[in-house]
């Protein structure tokens, strides 16, 4: 399916709660209401025109002083397409939905998300810390603007 | 006493053998120099050029530098690759379980001090010497096999001046 047709398919779905973004990239880019975001989801792997089968990447962002956001990338292994699917959430309290029951592979994507940026995922079957050491306590990384007690950074000149 | 040290070895020929007569410093320095047994520690990079430095064209073997996989077997540890905070951990208790004499030898610039890591990383510790006692620094970014073998030399030679009332104090690190 080309970009036109999966964009068109997801906006006669959820209507008002996608907006679609006009890039110049091959795969169509849609941000999803966090209260669809799972319902999205399950659809794009349900479905058999979309047919989503292989997440390959699901990663965090952090806009100071506006939002997070979660980029999931999707792509097919019959059908040859791909998509990718932006949420926004809040600033004082990241929180959504795991789609770790619909892809087997977002458990540990989830898990980076969680100690790395401090995203909270509501029914995450293991919350555990990935990358980092077992005792980490010095806040979370990835955000802009961290210092910890063993981080030097690039000097200006 | 001046020239049982002048002379490290003096070989005399007797009908039916030889006699060398020397000193018990001599003989156990050169019997671990000369048979380093190295762990094969490479986490990253810096493994590459180690396995290439212990194979055919640049060979460690001729200097009885044999790789053993176990700590327990093995007197010399290089750390060759970056290591992280997550790591650290496990290398500190791989170095516990080495027997003495040991020797560690620091390949490649993160293992030195961080390499290209030390600025703006939270995750690598900024050099091994943070968490073990290091012999040897051996900088590059993978140092070269010819280098890697210098730095062996030099740890030989190391091993050579010491005294055999290091390791039985702690006057040495342990």
């Amino acid at each position: 399916m080309t970009k036109q047709e999966i964009s068109e398919k997801f906006k006669n779905k959820f209507g008002s709660e996608l907006e679609v973004i006009e890039t110049e990239q091959p795969e169509p880019y849609l941000y999803i209401s966090e209260s669809k975001y799972h319902h999205l989801c399950e659809f794009a792997k349900n479905d058999p025109d979309l047919d989503f089968d292989y997440l390959f990447n699901l990663a965090g962002a952090h806009y100071p002083e506006e939002r997070f956001e979660i980029i999931l990338c999707l792509s097919s292994h019959e059908k040859r397409h791909n998509a990718v699917i932006k949420v926004k959430l809040n600033i004082e309290n990241p929180e959504t939905e795991t789609v770790s029951d619909v892809w087997g592979a977002a458990n540990w994507f989830e898990r980076e998300a969680i100690e790395l940026y401090g995203i909270k995922f509501k029914n995450h079957p293991d919350p555990r810390l990935l990358l980092l050491v077992e005792d980490w306590d010095h806040g979370y990384p990835m955000r802009k603007g961290w210092t910890g007690p063993d981080f030097i950074p690039m000097p200006e000149s | 006493m001046g020239v049982i040290e002048k002379v490290p070895a003096y070989i005399e020929r007797i009908p039916g053998g030889g006699i060398v007569t020397t000193t018990m410093d001599w003989v156990l320095n050169q019997s671990r120099a000369c048979s380093l047994w190295y762990m094969l520690f490479g986490l990253a990079c810096c493994a590459i050029e180690m396995m290439a430095a212990g194979a055919s064209r640049y060979d460690f073997d001729r200097f009885g530098m044999m790789f053993r996989a176990s700590p327990r077997q093995s007197d010399l540890m290089f750390v060759a690759g970056t290591v992280t905070h997550k790591m650290a951990k496990r290398v500190k208790i791989l170095y516990e379980q080495m027997a003495e004499p040991r020797y560690v030898l620091a390949m490649g610039g993160c293992a030195c001090n961080g390499g290209p890591f030390y600025y703006d990383s939270y995750s690598v510790l900024k050099g091994i010497d943070k968490v073990i006692p290091v012999d040897v620094y051996v900088p590059g970014c993978p140092p070269r096999p010819e280098s890697l073998m210098e730095g062996c030399l030099k740890l030989q030679q190391k091993i050579k001046k010491e005294k055999m009332s290091d390791w039985a104090s702690d006057r040495r690190q342990a």
